[in-house]
């Protein structure tokens, strides 16, 4: 008799075997994945709630803080957009998750991702609306625009993003008067204060004399645009033009911003990553970045006695400052333990952590009811809180499309604006450049959110 | 002795039986010999491969399966509305300018690097096999970049090459000359070989494994012969050395055009930071992570990585086929495998 037929393990069943383990151990894991998100995640009958959030806000103290207030397990997750895009493919999604609100809720609610909190808002009597900032619109979505419809999610705190910083030790080397703090400079005046702050030495930058883009490129362009009374949006959000009159200024300020090479950009960006680091070291002289960039300089006492916080510039007569983070915490659709997520949510955004970030000036707070905690103590705290109350008005929200992330436009700039800067390609030729690639892109999202 | 001793395999027995092969006596008085050891056998052999298959069928067969079945849709990941797109995400692969760039940057990159770093290792193993003093501090010193985290060369890299702060530009500075933007085109793609062949140190240490497989004998002989140090080096070392050669050329050309260190060498390794990565070093890989993760295309990338699988076995294939002739092996493989090969498995 042939061995094959008598020996009990063969190579074929073997494989079917291996095989039928593999896909077993393969959706086991997604139920493993869901188990442990579940509401009976811990040993001792804890809610297990799962946190994905960056890693310098949660700290082992904050955790165990958190822990203990809200009497639930915290599982927090290291938040990255690739894991989080796989999460949100598997449904296995984290039960909150931080997120840019200005930027993100359009492409994640068209999706439909993340859960409508309106029901909660409704119920609460720790976050009411009423007391929620404007900028708190800037996680609503309509399916059709931004600032209108439920709300799915809500900011921990914000800046408007085209204010700046400047350094006035700096100015007064250059002998330069310093910006006003009531009126906003205009977009070109802040490109002259630049190429005459920023210091060079053989073909090197020892001190940048702006960083015009602290939130990227497309967002400063955008509000640029809207300075000027354009949009870089279709009303439909399904197109980008950036041939319009207005557009096509505000992409030249930057092609003139990035040949002039007085600050980080496309063409030269900042190896510190961001603009912290080099602010400090002396080694820029403005910085565009909102309120919270504030923290930062008010925890270095010879630093906040040197800088001082201005209006957002306009490129035209329509004044505009918005926000383009409004970073916060999200919902999603497919989380496991929305009623625990949202006494997280009550917790974070109205308790002991939203009137220690309020008091702290690492951004204005989300809640109007917590805005007289702000700090103004110091001759530095004080001008930027009264920098940042005469602009408050001159918020807005601005649309973004849902049909692609900030990622894939921001990446369309930076691959395009570079050569346009070497070899001087003009403004309208760089528009239509800009809006063929965006615009197919922005296509194939359309076709898929339908 | 025992009768089962003295027996040859095959023959009668004295009580009439047919002897079992020579093997172990308990298989042999069991009288089913064969069959348990041939049995056992294979349990040892699934038993050992088996942890191994179902990682390959879990995370390499279905992945690669799942992947398949994504490239011919436009899914996003995220939406509902994905739908059957056919070969379309295969046709746009080989018709997007920018995927061709991308591939054949991937290939100069490639067609650089691979024989670069080998040259430079295997140069590394020759002089770190010369009798010389502190020999093994100098072997441990040249393999020191090879056991670095990428992650830390990368940024080490970054350091040495920025434009404003950085000690390249440094140095430029001593000497009275304008600085250069290392990090930006169409420097940043030197940058790139640069980090890539400073972790020669592992073609080195397999190398230097090789070198000291080369018997003293042949060298000897050919002193004795009157062969001078190059044709020593060309005649008997590398014709000895070419197999490990070959096997790292195999390995550093799937390792080069899977690289993933111009995202490490940008200042932002995220979804949103790939698409700052130079045009010089936007790799294949590099496109294929932004159009998963910044552009939202999972067909699209999907069908991007499995043109990628199928160069690699193409270019592996062809590499094998054009190193007919060149490789020398101590050994002949073929009936070195056929001797070896045991006449059953699985029970077969």
């Amino acid at each position: 008799m042939p061995m094959s037929t008598t020996t009990s393990l063969d190579r074929r069943r073997f494989l079917a075997a291996s095989a039928g383990t593999a896909l077993a151990a393969t959706g086991l894991s997604a139920c493993a994945g869901s188990a442990g998100n579940g509401t009976s995640g811990s040993g001792s009958g804890k809610t297990t709630l799962t946190v994905m959030t960056v890693q310098n806000e949660w700290d082992k103290k904050t955790l165990k803080a958190a822990e203990e207030a809200l009497g639930m397990h915290l599982n927090v997750i290291i938040w990255d957009a690739t894991k989080l895009n796989a999460m949100l493919a598997a449904k296995n999604a984290p039960d909150v998750v931080r997120g840019f609100g200005a930027t993100e809720t359009p492409y994640f609610a068209a999706r439909g991702l993340m859960t409508d909190l309106d029901p909660y808002f409704a119920k609460s009597s720790v976050l009411k609306a009423s007391d929620l900032d404007p900028v708190n619109d800037v996680w609503r979505y309509d399916g059709k625009k931004q600032g209108a419809g439920p709300r799915y999610g809500m900011a921990k705190d914000y800046s408007q993003d085209s204010m700046f910083w400047y350094r006035t030790d700096l100015f007064e080397a250059a002998k330069l008067d310093v910006p006003s703090a009531t009126q906003p400079i205009s977009c070109d005046e802040w490109l002259d204060l630049g190429k005459k702050l920023v210091k060079r030495r053989l073909g090197k930058v020892k001190v940048y004399g702006l960083n015009a883009t602290g939130m990227g490129v497309f967002p400063q362009l955008m509000g640029m645009t809207a300075s000027a009374g354009g949009s870089l949006f279709a009303e439909d959000l399904a197109t980008v033009d950036f041939s319009s009159p207005e557009a096509r200024k505000a992409l030249q300020w930057y092609l003139d911003y990035a040949k002039a090479d007085i600050g980080p950009s496309v063409t030269n960006p900042n190896p510190d990553g961001w603009d912290g680091p080099t602010y400090q070291a002396n080694r820029m002289a403005m910085s565009c970045n909102g309120y919270w960039f504030g923290g930062l300089i008010g925890a270095d006492a010879k630093l906040a006695e040197v800088s001082r916080f201005a209006p957002a510039p306009q490129l035209g007569g329509n004044r505009v400052s918005s926000c383009f983070g409004a970073t916060g915490f999200w919902i999603p659709r497919d989380a496991k333990n929305k009623d625990a997520a949202w006494k997280f949510f009550e917790w974070y955004f109205a308790g002991k952590p939203a009137q220690e970030r309020a008091a702290s000036g690492w951004g204005i707070p989300s809640l109007t009811s917590l805005r007289s905690k702000m700090p103004q103590t110091s001759a530095f705290q004080k001008q930027a809180f009264q920098v940042q109350e005469q602009e408050l008005p001159h918020f807005s929200v601005l649309s973004f499309t849902p049909y692609a992330q900030q990622a894939a436009l921001e990446g369309v700039l930076t691959k395009v604006l570079p050569g346009a800067v070497k070899s001087g390609t003009s403004a309208g030729k760089v528009a239509d450049t800009l809006n063929s690639r965006m615009n197919e892109q922005l296509a194939q999202g359309k076709e898929l959110v339908g | 002795m025992s009768t089962e001793q003295i027996t040859a395999p095959g023959a009668p027995s004295p009580s009439g039986e047919t002897a079992a092969r020579p093997g172990p006596r308990t298989g042999a008085r069991s009288g089913r010999g064969p069959r348990s050891m041939t049995t056992r056998r294979a349990i040892s052999f699934y038993v050992f491969a088996g942890p191994w298959m179902l990682g390959f069928l879990a995370l390499t067969a279905f992945p690669l399966g799942y992947a398949l079945w994504l490239s011919l849709t436009n899914s996003d990941g995220l939406s509902n509305n994905s739908r059957f797109v056919g070969l379309d995400n295969y046709r746009e692969v080989f018709s997007d300018p920018e995927t061709m760039s991308s591939l054949a940057r991937t290939g100069v990159f490639t067609a650089i690097t691979v024989p670069l770093t080998i040259a430079a290792g295997l140069l590394l193993a020759v002089l770190v096999n010369q009798p010389i003093r502190a020999r093994g501090l100098f072997r441990t010193l040249l393999y020191l970049p090879a056991v670095v985290p990428p992650v830390g060369a990368a940024l080490t890299f970054k350091l040495i090459f920025d434009r404003d702060s950085g000690a390249a530009n440094g140095a430029l500075d001593a000497l009275h000359i304008d600085g250069v933007s290392w990090l930006m085109d169409p420097y940043a793609r030197w940058v790139l070989v640069s980090l890539t062949v400073w972790g020669a140190g592992n073609v080195m240490i397999i190398s230097l494994a090789g070198l000291q497989d080369i018997p003293r004998e042949l060298h000897e002989a050919a002193r004795i012969d009157g062969a001078n140090a190059w044709q020593t080096f060309t005649r008997i070392t590398l014709p000895l050395l070419s197999p490990v050669l070959f096997f790292q050329v195999i390995t550093g050309i799937i390792a080069a055009v899977q690289s993933f260190l111009p995202l490490l060498i940008s200042l932002d390794p995220t979804p949103k930071g790939v698409t700052a990565v130079p045009e010089g070093n936007y790799l294949f890989m590099i496109h294929v992570f932004a159009q998963y993760f910044a552009n939202g295309r999972y067909g699209y990338a999907s069908a991007m990585l499995w043109v990628l699988f199928l160069i690699i076995i193409a270019v592996t294939f062809l590499v094998f086929r054009l190193s007919k002739g060149a490789v020398f092996y101590a050994v002949d493989p073929e009936p070195a495998a056929k001797a070896s090969r045991p006449r059953t498995i699985g029970g077969k």
